[in-house]
């Protein structure tokens, strides 16, 4: 092998300096023998070469690459299946998977509990405060309704007390508070 | 009948899970007897929960002959949602979460197909929030039915007699009231 490769190198080099040469010879013969080697060392090289595997990477285009819309597919959007993945149910009998799924869906189930309490107890507690709120309006108007009650006592004793002492002063007196109470029923 | 698939496990313990607490670990987790095992097996949309032996058993029994074995927890409904059934009661029953114990003047109202109203409840679990899960039983501890809370045991104490308590979903009455179709494939 070893003596081969220089004696087609030892080719090469020559073509590659007389190439305008084989073109301008004649000679069949001589045509073919030089021309066969030239070819097999570039082919092998262009395989090898970063060019020939980028034409082929060009080629495969994925459906996301092509920007096709979503509809306009073949396969609808919903049916599309997962590649590499097995065929079929995956069913599960052994203890520790059935387990598993236990632990997962029992602490979901805790939490959506838990969440739930914490929300009615949040609930609970609105309703308390607006109950108590409620209940010291109420309150307050009470001691608001009393107080003017007892303001309309006081003043109606203070009335009763000065009406007996105008009425024995004077009998003139009568006809103002009949003038005060018209003014009250009109306005 | 065939094992169950990983989505309809879950699915199945879900609805399981809304009634038991975290002691349903119980129904797999092995016995005593390391032989007796039990498992989960659905045969047509019925789920059964059936020991290992009785399983391996009803294997030489062909398929279309093949009516019931074990105890049947439920059935999955086309849509693939899980509808638990009456006879889960003794299954899940043991692992209660909630309960709620019935007087014996709320019995037949509740075994005819009624809801249980205040009037007719004698205990409350404590701590129970609205639209949980419940085991019914009466004042023995012998398990009725199962139902859904209609509200929180806080807000229940405060509800008139005749409110209800706890929506009904099954009851033994069913046992009679739906003899023809209970056990129809």
């Amino acid at each position: 092998m070893a003596p081969t490769k220089p004696s087609v190198k030892g080719k090469s080099s020559s073509k590659g300096d007389s190439k305008g040469k084989p073109l301008s010879s004649g000679t069949k013969v001589s045509k073919k023998n030089v021309k066969r080697p030239p070819p097999t060392e570039v082919k092998s090289k262009a395989r090898t070469e970063k060019s020939q595997l980028r034409k082929t990477k060009k080629r495969e285009y994925t459906e996301e690459e092509l920007g096709l819309p979503k509809l306009n597919q073949i396969t609808p959007v919903g049916v599309v299946k997962p590649k590499g993945k097995k065929k079929g149910k995956t069913f599960v009998d052994d203890a520790e998977g059935m387990r598993t799924i236990l632990a997962i869906v029992n602490a979901e189930k805790e939490g959506q509990i838990e969440s739930k309490m914490i929300k009615a107890r949040q609930l609970e507690e609105i309703r308390e405060a607006k109950r108590k709120e409620a209940e010291a309006r109420m309150a307050e108007k009470k001691s608001k309704l009393e107080d003017v009650k007892q303001s309309i006592r006081q003043k109606r004793k203070h009335k009763g007390d000065a009406g007996e002492s105008k009425a024995a002063a004077s009998s003139s007196g009568s006809s103002k508070p009949k003038g005060k109470k018209k003014s009250v029923s009109f306005a | 009948m065939r094992q169950l698939t990983e989505e309809e496990t879950k699915v199945c313990f879900q609805k399981l899970a809304h009634y038991t607490g975290s002691s349903l670990s119980q129904l797999v987790a092995p016995t005593e007897d390391p032989n007796e095992r039990f498992v989960f097996r659905i045969h047509g949309s019925r789920v059964y929960y059936v020991s290992e032996r009785n399983m391996r058993l009803a294997t030489s029994i062909p398929r279309d002959n093949l009516l019931s074995l074990g105890t049947c927890i439920g059935k999955f409904t086309k849509t693939g949602k899980f509808r638990i059934q009456l006879t889960a009661l003794d299954v899940i029953a043991p692992h209660a979460r909630y309960k709620v114990w019935i007087k014996q003047n709320g019995l037949m109202p509740y075994l005819y197909g009624g809801n249980v109203v205040k009037g007719h409840v004698g205990r409350w679990s404590e701590d129970c929030p609205e639209h949980a899960g419940v085991i019914v039983m009466d004042m023995n501890d012998i398990p009725l039915g199962f139902g859904v809370t209609a509200r929180s045991s806080a807000e229940s104490r405060k509800l008139d007699p005749t409110a209800i308590c706890v929506f009904r979903q099954t009851d033994l009455g069913e046992y009679l009231r739906e003899e023809d179709t209970l056990f129809t494939t």
